[in-house]
């Protein structure tokens, strides 16, 4: 047990450090840590199997100490309302990922069209808060609902394509959703949406400044906390859906239809319930994102998130629950991290996805075989 | 009592004719042997029955029930399962998760157990994996043991007992076996030969359906066998009978080697 907190809390400090270090000598310093601990890892079985022992037998307790370090983050990140925002964003795409990975992952839906439904669970909040007057609380479990709605809709063509052909499918909605929010005059055309109230929770606003425990926080504090909370609960509620039958007999269809069918496995249901259950957290993720920046537009949903989406997922590693936590809270602060490359951010990507493809397809966190826990 | 009857069976496609006129009748608890050359409508018989291929003409009848346009997996739960000539095990999953999937249809737990009244789900899993044991462990103690093991990592023989299990796993009335020791040697198939002699004594209601090419296991476990060449059925009968009919030597051997 002290040996799993203690490795944990080393990368939380190695983790701030690298973020917090401006000057080039400590961020080297920092980075050559890091390297040295990979290298004493890959290369010390003993070290590695008492981890992984240690990591198995006290699982419950490293849950808890990971979500104790994810609560002090902020606190560690306080003189940068940035990073905090950084943080929030990872956290985010913790909980689009999760919803993308049970449509990509779980059930091979090659669903290319994240971008466009985490849109409409954007599009929505701001349609409802800033036209309709809802308040914010309101209008955020909304969004998600007209992403599943409209996923439904979408998914009695795509029942009729398989792999290929449905990821044509929804690169084809992505673009459509773009035009259309860039033309139709109720959503702003390419202006957007401008000024979406804030969330505020019992007279609470989530732009009032922060003070806990005598710390004053940044703003972005509030949305923090309040997607670490999201993504907790999407990834606690992905997993226990992975590990029943429901991710059972998407696994195996994914794997081979015809055994499925013959198993008494109902694909067009199975299959629907995935696509719906991966919209909704889509959904939510975009609505959230809405609600946070306060201002959406076409652009903020354009393919190219689409393809962030999925490098998360290929990052992390395909149908793996905890592969998707570590490719978002990897992915999203490393360009921002080094802005020389922030220019490069999607070749930077397409490279990445490229590499993983080539020489770890399973990513870095495989999926683990299905325990029921 | 019958279970399955077939009548005037018609499998087209495009102008080549699959299946025939096809009238056979299984009985409960019978073994039935089917035997043929090679695209003979074998397998395409099996694929009529289990509902992925729909048939031109005529009726299948389960149990009294019509299943001609019913779709693949409600004939599943109906009480038909299969198993492939080339498997059709999910490689990277598990032992275990493989035979579970046989169980899917029966499961009595929703996606609500799943993720909020979890005891449920856990408790109902742990059944299944009891009774995925059971099967397993009839046939090899050392499959029980490797349950949570990849289906890949296992050799030949093993995997045609998960998939075997798989499909007594959803309590079937009628199991379809189509060529079981495909790619076998003949250690292996005598193997095979013990295992489906367990399953007739686990099992003495279930009736059986049986594609070979081995005649010694068509002999060893079938009663009655089916011939069939070009998607008729040219003989049917006792293993000797049908073995020694002009018809079926000719479909195996050709003209010229009936004569000589």
């Amino acid at each position: 047990m002290i040996l799993v907190l203690a490795s944990e809390a080393v990368l939380f400090v190695l983790a701030v450090a690298g973020i917090l270090a401006e000057r080039p000598l400590p961020l080297a310093a920092t980075g050559g840590v890091l390297a040295a601990l990979a290298l004493l890892l890959r290369f010390s079985p003993k070290l590695r199997g008492a981890l992984v022992g240690a990591f198995t037998a006290h699982r419950t307790g490293a849950l808890a100490g990971a979500a104790v370090f994810a609560v002090l983050l902020p606190f560690a990140l306080r003189a940068s309302p940035y990073w905090t925002f950084v943080a929030t964003l990872a956290l985010l795409y913790v909980t689009i990922g999760q919803g993308l990975n049970f449509q990509i992952g779980t059930a091979g839906l090659i669903n290319l069209a994240g971008a466009a439904f985490a849109g409409l669970g954007g599009y929505t909040v701001g349609l409802l808060t800033v036209t309709g007057g809802w308040p914010a609380w309101l209008a955020l479990p909304l969004g998600p609902v007209v992403a599943v709605a409209v996923g439904a809709s979408l998914f009695v063509p795509i029942l009729k394509t398989r792999g290929h052909y449905l990821a044509l499918v929804t690169i084809a909605f992505v673009f459509i959703f773009n035009i259309l929010m860039n033309n139709f005059e109720f959503t702003g055309g390419p202006q957007g949406i401008k000024n979406i109230p804030t969330l505020q929770v019992f007279g609470y606003a989530f732009t009032t400044r922060l003070t806990l425990f005598g710390v004053a926080l940044p703003a972005h504090a509030n949305f923090y906390f309040a997607a670490l909370v999201v993504a907790g609960l999407t990834t606690a509620v992905i997993r226990r859906l992975h590990d029943s039958w429901l991710g059972l007999a998407l696994n195996t269809l994914r794997d081979d239809e015809i055994a499925a069918k013959c198993s008494g496995v109902s694909i067009t249901r199975a299959k629907l319930t995935a696509f719906s259950v991966g919209n909704f957290f889509i959904g939510l993720g975009g609505a959230f994102y809405a609600l946070m920046v306060g201002f959406i537009s076409p652009p903020d949903f354009d393919f190219g998130y689409s393809l962030i989406m999925l490098s998360v997922i290929i990052i992390g590693g395909v149908d793996s629950i905890p592969g998707v936590v570590l490719g978002a809270c990897l992915l999203l602060p490393l360009p921002e991290r080094f802005r020389f490359l922030h220019e490069y951010r999607l070749l930077l990507y397409g490279v990445v996805i490229l590499v993983m493809l080539l020489y770890r397809p399973q990513g870095l966190w495989p999926a683990a075989v299905r325990r029921y826990r | 009592m019958t279970l399955l009857e077939t009548r005037g069976l018609t499998v087209r496609f495009g102008g080549l004719v699959a299946l025939d006129g096809v009238d056979l009748e299984v009985a409960e608890g019978e073994t039935v042997g089917v035997i043929g050359p090679n695209g003979s409508g074998k397998t395409t018989l099996f694929n009529t029955l289990t509902g992925l291929y729909a048939p031109a003409a005529g009726a299948i009848a389960f149990r009294g029930r019509d299943l001609v346009g019913i779709e693949p997996h409600l004939i599943a739960r109906l009480g038909i399962a299969r198993t492939f000539q080339a498997s059709r095990l999910c490689l990277g999953l598990s032992v275990f998760d493989n035979v579970l999937i046989g169980m899917h249809a029966r499961r009595r737990t929703g996606l609500l157990d799943a993720v909020v009244r979890r005891p449920r789900l856990r408790a109902e899993i742990h059944e299944a994996i009891a009774r995925a044991s059971h099967f397993l462990g009839l046939f090899n103690a050392d499959l029980v043991a490797r349950g949570w093991e990849r289906v890949g990592q296992l050799p030949q023989i093993d995997r045609r007992r998960v998939e075997i299990c798989r499909a007594l796993a959803s309590v079937p009335q009628l199991l379809l076996l189509d060529e079981p020791s495909a790619g076998m040697n003949p250690e292996e198939t005598a193997e095979l030969m013990k295992d489906l002699q367990i399953v007739r004594e686990e099992m003495p209601g279930l009736s059986i359906v049986i594609i070979e090419h081995d005649m010694f296991v068509i002999e060893g476990v079938s009663r009655r066998v089916a011939a069939f060449n070009y998607g008729r059925k040219i003989a049917e009968g006792p293993f000797a009978a049908v073995a020694a009919h002009e018809e079926v030597r000719e479909a195996y051997l050709g003209k010229e080697g009936v004569r000589a």
